[in-house]
């Protein structure tokens, strides 16, 4: 009955080259994160971002984020993400943009979201595909998604994204 | 029978946009030379040290500035009403030099500013 509410915050880091985004770090975006934050609401800002915000999740294949912080304050939190515009990474600058997806109560929902938003985007890059192998892989892709073992399926499905993003740059 | 005359009372809760307040500014050595878009801009520069540059950028009007005395009375919306008297009582320093913001009064109209009971003098023939 008296708990502490959160709100997950899953974003998505878009970058100009995918290469770049092996490399990222939780702590890289904590830290610009809190820099933006500073930089747009004041001390004020930067304290209510010490209290409850903490970066749950990263996904350096996909640029997925999973970031928490307590349900009064997530929306300072969101409007300092649209702030960001590179993120540093071991001493390399890296443009990007963060771009929010879906708010979430629980990590839960944010994951069934995740889940059904990866089916979309492959759902999308089906006509996209050239050769028949691609488009069997991106159904058996698809036909996989459920939430029982998301862990996995989110490796199946970033393993089918990379090869059909590769196939189509080369 | 007849029906009574209908009464109506309108209550309203926010009856005023605005918020009006009456400050000034105290500094440690004595009176300089402040300008009233120096005054603005010192206001604003606590407000960016509190709130960041959202809060900079809320709007907010100096309508009166008195350079002798260093008061004036600033408007602003009710929204931001708690924004502003917070950074003001944060604000310590005017070019490395120790100041404090004094607000003598607060109100939604600005007609109850012009009549303080603070500042009333009587003449002297109430005195017997």
């Amino acid at each position: 009955m008296v708990r502490f509410k959160s709100r997950y915050l899953l974003c998505e880091v878009c970058v100009p080259d995918r290469s770049s985004l092996q490399l990222l770090e939780d702590r890289s975006i904590y830290n610009t994160l809190r820099a933006a934050v500073k930089r747009a609401h004041g001390d004020y800002g930067s304290a209510l971002f010490n209290i409850g915000v903490i970066v749950k999740y990263l996904n350096a294949h996909t640029g997925v984020v999973l970031i928490r912080s307590r349900k009064k304050h997530y929306r300072l939190i969101w409007s300092a993400l649209s702030f960001i515009t590179c993120l540093e990474n071991r001493g390399q600058m890296v443009q990007c943009f963060l771009n929010c997806l879906h708010v979430g109560g629980t990590i839960r929902t944010c994951q069934k979201f995740l889940v059904k938003y990866n089916r979309q985007q492959l759902h999308r890059m089906l006509p996209d595909c050239k050769t028949d192998a691609e488009k069997q892989e991106v159904r058996r892709a698809i036909l996989s998604c459920s939430l029982s073992n998301v862990r996995d399926e989110e490796a199946d499905e970033d393993g089918s994204d990379d090869d059909d993003d590769d196939d189509k740059e080369t | 029978m007849e029906e009574p005359s209908k009464f109506e009372r309108y209550v309203y809760k926010n009856a005023s946009v605005y918020h009006y307040m009456k400050i000034s500014l105290v500094l440690e050595n004595g009176n300089q030379n402040i300008t009233d878009a120096q005054f603005k801009q010192l206001i604003i520069c606590g407000l960016r040290d509190l709130y960041g540059e959202v809060g900079a950028s809320f709007p907010f009007d100096l309508l009166k500035f008195d350079q002798n005395e260093l008061t004036g009375i600033l408007r602003v919306y009710n929204s931001g009403l708690v924004k502003l008297w917070s950074a003001l009582t944060l604000l310590g320093s005017y070019q490395n030099e120790a100041c404090a913001f004094r607000v003598t009064q607060v109100s939604p109209f600005l007609l109850a500013l012009s009549g303080n009971s603070r500042e009333l003098r009587f003449g002297d023939q109430l005195i017997s």
